[in-house]
């Protein structure tokens, strides 16, 4: 009776050493994710945006990833996404279209520096800088 | 705390467990030789080890799912080797490998969306396949093909590749096309297509139970499709699939051949020596088994038939307890609550983590709550813990896509070909 006592309470504290590890390891790939991304943002004049996440949804509706509220841009316009370290644009059916350095795109990879237009907004691709 | 003192505080306290476990065997089991507790003891222990060693060459974002996968099965080893008597349990063992292999091939093969989106058709000329075998050799007269030394059941292996056809079509939601005034998507009505002959077909194969399975990976799937930027799903639509929904369940129903129509319907205590015979056993031996249980290999229930699979919560309650057996599911529980503490990074890996959750959650749900009488009896396996290649091997597949999607592919290039690349690439940006 007594060692399946010690068995089930074992299994407990392992339940929750498990979690915890979950949350150690959850913070260190946020951090290896971030060096791996090459840490990216987007910014235009007043804005900074940080590219956190694998798909980043870009448009003026309220569930955009990135929202940029101006009728010129579409609800849902562009799509970015990262994959093996190499970043990517996808208009996504947007009615004024994505430029990259001034020429019209459908997909295409982006490098640091590039300036991505949509609509009547400039965005600025570069690496993230450390806001003090 | 750093990434290796985790890993090794993981390891000690899962071998730990699994430490407990054999000692409780060796204490309260029930073993004619000190020689079998020995040699399930060496298996564990070794498995243990050899997978501590193996796992980092993969080089995952999080172990932690690695852990409760190995923590699980190996409880499972120790559970089948000791139902009616301590033995080594061989078969048990090989499918619990088998399962850690397929657990690596589905993270293998699901980690790079952009890849595997451009082999979706493969994915569904694989769902044709089956489907095919299923017509073929299976039917109304059997759901296993038997091999002689061993038997498959073909529509397992469909679940996986249900859960990968709806991830890899969710980013189609952008290529909506005008057909006669609707606004279609191609591939939602294929994935819609392909569950319902899925479905249709387990309906002739008289697997009635695993239906609610495929019907919960389709429903993830769906709601993953409303979620997802473009997609746009009306009130009426939604009202209409639900109304489809509950006609068809309605019609099922009606429809539904006698012995599950009986099953539905059943007082198992009004009979308990046919109907009900399983599940009045299962329940009398919950209650006999207590907090602590008898004692591993001491129960009664081995005699009834699928102990070790469609019945098998109520064989742990008797042999573990309760208390064994409860947190033996919430540990299945922790693996499909770890995306939540580990979120997929894109719209296919999401759909594909809602897909395996709603698969185990599923399975889980029929096989506990249908040996308790809470919901008809289904015969639907518990993932990981009942005995069963085919439902191994799929649900470590299924496992796979889950550290997949926590570990996408986002790395640096490796090899000395792609650095190369790399370096000219980042020079031409400079």
């Amino acid at each position: 009776m007594e060692s399946a006592v010690y068995a089930a309470v074992l299994l407990d504290i392992c339940a929750i050493v498990l979690i915890f590890v979950s949350y150690v390891e959850k913070k260190a790939g946020a951090r290896r994710w971030s060096k791996t991304s090459d840490d990216m943002e987007l910014t235009d004049e007043i804005h900074v945006f940080h590219l956190e996440c694998d798909e980043i949804l870009i448009g003026r509706h309220a569930s955009a990833d990135i929202r940029i509220q101006d009728m010129s841009v579409s609800r849902y316009h562009a799509m970015l996404n990262v994959t093996d370290g190499k970043w990517m644009i996808t208009d996504i059916g947007s009615k004024s279209g994505v430029f990259v350095n001034g020429e019209p795109v459908r997909h295409v990879r982006l490098y640091e520096g590039d300036v991505i237009t949509l609509g009547n907004r400039n965005l600025i691709f570069r690496k993230r800088r450390v806001h003090k | 705390m750093s990434g290796a003192l985790s890993y090794l505080l993981s390891c000690i306290f899962v071998v730990a467990v699994h430490g407990s476990m054999l000692l409780n065997v060796y204490s309260n089991g029930n073993y004619s030789s000190i020689n079998d507790v020995i040699g399930l003891s060496a298996a564990v222990i070794l498995l243990d080890a050899v997978y501590f060693i193996i796992m980092p060459f993969f080089k995952h974002r999080t172990y932690a799912v690695d852990f409760m996968l190995l923590l699980i099965l190996n409880m499972s080893m120790i559970f089948q080797s000791c139902f009616g008597g301590v033995h080594f349990d061989t078969k048990h063992f090989i499918t619990i490998i088998a399962a850690l292999v397929s657990c690596r091939i589905g993270y293998m093969l699901c980690r790079n969306h952009r890849w595997i989106q451009t082999k979706k058709k493969f994915i569904w000329a694989g769902i044709g396949i089956l489907l095919v075998v299923i017509l073929l050799f299976t039917g109304s007269r059997s759901m296993w093909i038997d091999l002689g030394f061993m038997s498959i059941q073909p529509s397992e292996f469909i679940k996986p590749l249900l859960v990968l056809a709806c991830a890899t079509s969710i980013a189609e939601q952008q290529n909506r096309k005008k057909v006669w005034g609707f606004n279609v998507v191609y591939d939602n009505l294929i994935i819609f297509g392909i569950t319902a002959v899925v479905i249709l077909f387990q309906w002739w194969c008289r697997d009635l139970g695993s239906i609610p399975t495929f019907a919960a990976i389709y429903a993830s799937c769906f709601f993953m499709r409303i979620c997802y930027p473009k997609a746009k799903f009306s009130k009426k639509t939604l009202i209409i699939a639900g109304s489809v929904l509950a006609v068809a369940a309605i019609i099922g129903i009606i429809l539904a051949p006698a012995y599950v129509k009986a099953r539905l319907f059943a007082d198992i205590w009004s009979n308990p020596d046919e109907d009900g015979y399983q599940q009045t056993k299962a329940l009398i031996s919950i209650a006999e088994g207590g907090w602590f249980g008898k004692g591993p290999g001491k129960g009664f229930l081995h005699e009834v038939f699928a102990y070790e699979s469609d019945i098998v919560f109520a064989t742990i309650s008797e042999e573990w307890g309760l208390l064994f057996a409860l947190m033996t599911v919430l540990m299945l529980v922790l693996i499909v609550a770890m995306p939540l503490v580990n979120p997929p990074r894109s719209y296919y890996h999401g759909t594909m983590c809602a897909g395996v959750c709603a698969a185990f959650t599923m399975q889980m749900a029929l096989n506990i709550f249908g040996s308790c009488n809470m919901i008809p009896f289904t015969g639907v396996t518990l993932p990981f813990i009942s005995a069963g290649g085919s439902s191994m091997v799929t649900s470590g597949l299924m496992i796979g896509m889950i550290i997949a999607a926590q570990s996408p592919v986002f790395a640096n290039p490796t090899n000395k070909k792609n650095k190369k690349k790399h370096k000219q690439q980042k020079r031409r940006t400079v």
